[in-house]
């Protein structure tokens, strides 16, 4: 049991979580607070990833574990090397464990919703919504929000 | 200086009491900022065409005091009343539209406002009033057993925990309960006991008389409908059933519970409802709005949004709850 315990931490200390989407929008419509960029992001770092989320979410990497409950996503938070999120309920989770991470920000503001235990890469001011306390349905995605992964690899290697 | 918005909501009494009671605003030694009338009536009309009206309306304008007529969307006067409370002014003086304030009433209601007044009201007598109240507690454990301490002339200043019928109260710190029907029965009383519980002073004061001359005619509580009566009383009673615990409703996402989980362990006796019990354990959301009738005042985003939040969630829940 040990040895098998031991082995999972071995097989995941090197890994990098990823936590890619916010919640599922009820219009359907992807959610502003997504990262545009994970394709990208995701052919840059050069560590084993392992995705977590929820059925009906894009699978990016082939480890792609869904719907595990709180406890499992925690035992893996305090396996692996860091963690790559948006502002989801993951970074909230992270912060609760105390496993600092990477967040990825939009349109939400990181004053508000973040923890500044995290690095919170925005890439300016400018780009969050005006009203923060809106439904997030009415606000338009657009990829111009988001940090290039260049900004995100630079952070995660340092 | 504070900036108070008196408020007057109206059914039925176009012709009665409200002109008497518009008058009695309109001539008071200290002067609201402004005057706003909600009128609830079935079928309302342009009162500027009311001679009547046009005097009154010339006379706000000739006294500085800024005047607006709005049409209530007569869903009941607590719907009226939260309105009023969030249109951005420091204190409203609310005044029923059957009950006349004598002259000084709203200098003397605005003397004693504070730091930590949350509301602030005087005699509401109806002839032949009671004699003296000053054995009154005004303790909602007492609600069923004495009468409304402004039933009578106030010798004293007295903290309470409810007031009824009309008061000055600070705007934007509690809301109204708008789970309750359209008679909207203990409205008043439940917000100003809110007020209390959230740590503001309630005062009765003494010096300030209004003349609640109970007009059978119109109102805006003239509904006979019981069940309306009925299930306000049992709103009214499962708040009071609950009052030594601070209720705790988490209407929120699955992150917002993580983080509110900071902040419980410094909540008094809470008694949550929550969305996530495997994150923080409690009773269910429908159960709290079958309980209070309206869980809109937990709304942490709205919340937020209403103070124009710049700091953390984590800081806007103990706002809200500590």
């Amino acid at each position: 049991m040990e040895e098998q315990f031991r082995r999972r931490i071995s097989e995941n200390v090197l890994m990098i979580i990823i936590a890619p989407y916010a919640q599922k929008l009820r219009t359907g419509k992807e959610n502003p607070k997504n990262y545009p960029y994970w394709k990208e992001l995701i052919e840059i770092i050069d560590e084993p990833i392992v995705q977590v989320g929820v059925e009906g979410e894009k699978q990016l990497v082939p480890n792609f574990k869904k719907n595990l409950p709180i406890s499992e996503l925690c035992k893996l938070l305090h396996e692996c090397k860091t963690w790559i999120g948006v502002d989801s309920f993951f970074q909230h989770l992270a912060w609760d464990e105390g496993v600092p991470g990477i967040v990825l920000w939009g349109p939400s503001d990181p004053l508000i919703w973040g923890h500044p235990e995290n690095i919170n890469l925005l890439k300016d001011r400018s780009c969050l919504v005006e009203n923060q306390f809106i439904w997030w349905e009415a606000t338009e995605h657009k990829k111009e929000r988001f940090v290039k992964p260049q900004i995100v690899l630079k952070n995660l290697e340092e | 200086m504070s900036k108070v918005l008196c408020s007057v909501a109206t059914r039925g009494r176009y012709f009665t009491t409200l002109p008497l009671v518009l008058n009695a605003i309109i001539n008071q030694t200290r002067s609201p900022d402004k005057l706003i009338v909600f009128d609830d009536n079935d079928e309302p009309q342009d009162m500027r065409k009311e001679f009547i009206y046009q005097y009154f309306f010339q006379m706000l304008e000739h006294k500085g005091i800024e005047w607006e007529w709005q049409y209530a969307d007569k869903k009941g006067q607590h719907h009226i009343h939260q309105r009023a409370n969030m249109m951005g002014y420091d204190w409203i003086w609310r005044v029923d539209d059957d009950a006349v304030p004598e002259p000084n009433v709203l200098e003397t209601l605005y003397s004693h406002i504070g730091e930590f007044v949350g509301a602030v009201g005087g005699s509401v007598l109806t002839p032949p009033y009671l004699p003296n109240t000053g054995s009154v507690t005004g303790s909602i454990d007492q609600i069923d057993n004495e009468p409304n301490i402004q039933w009578g002339k106030i010798e004293r200043v007295k903290q309470v925990e409810h007031l009824h019928c009309t008061f000055l109260y600070r705007a934007g710190v509690h809301d109204y309960n708008l789970g309750l029907s359209r008679v909207a029965h203990r409205e008043e009383t439940l917000f100003t006991y809110g007020l209390h519980r959230k740590g503001y002073q309630v005062l009765a004061v003494p010096n300030a008389v209004t003349w609640h001359m109970k007009n059978p005619q119109g109102g805006i509580r003239s509904e006979t409908r019981q069940e309306m009566f009925e299930h306000d009383e049992q709103i009214f009673k499962n708040v009071l059933k609950n009052r030594h615990h601070t209720i705790v409703v988490l209407n929120c996402g699955l992150g917002d519970h993580i983080v509110f989980s900071h902040v419980l362990p410094a909540i008094r006796n809470p008694l949550v409802f929550t969305c996530y019990p495997e994150v923080i354990p409690g009773k269910s959301i429908a159960e709290a709005f079958k309980l209070f009738g309206d869980i809109e005042p937990y709304n942490i985003y709205k919340k937020m949004d209403q103070w124009k939040w710049k700091n953390s969630l984590e800081d806007a829940y103990r706002k809200m709850y500590l």
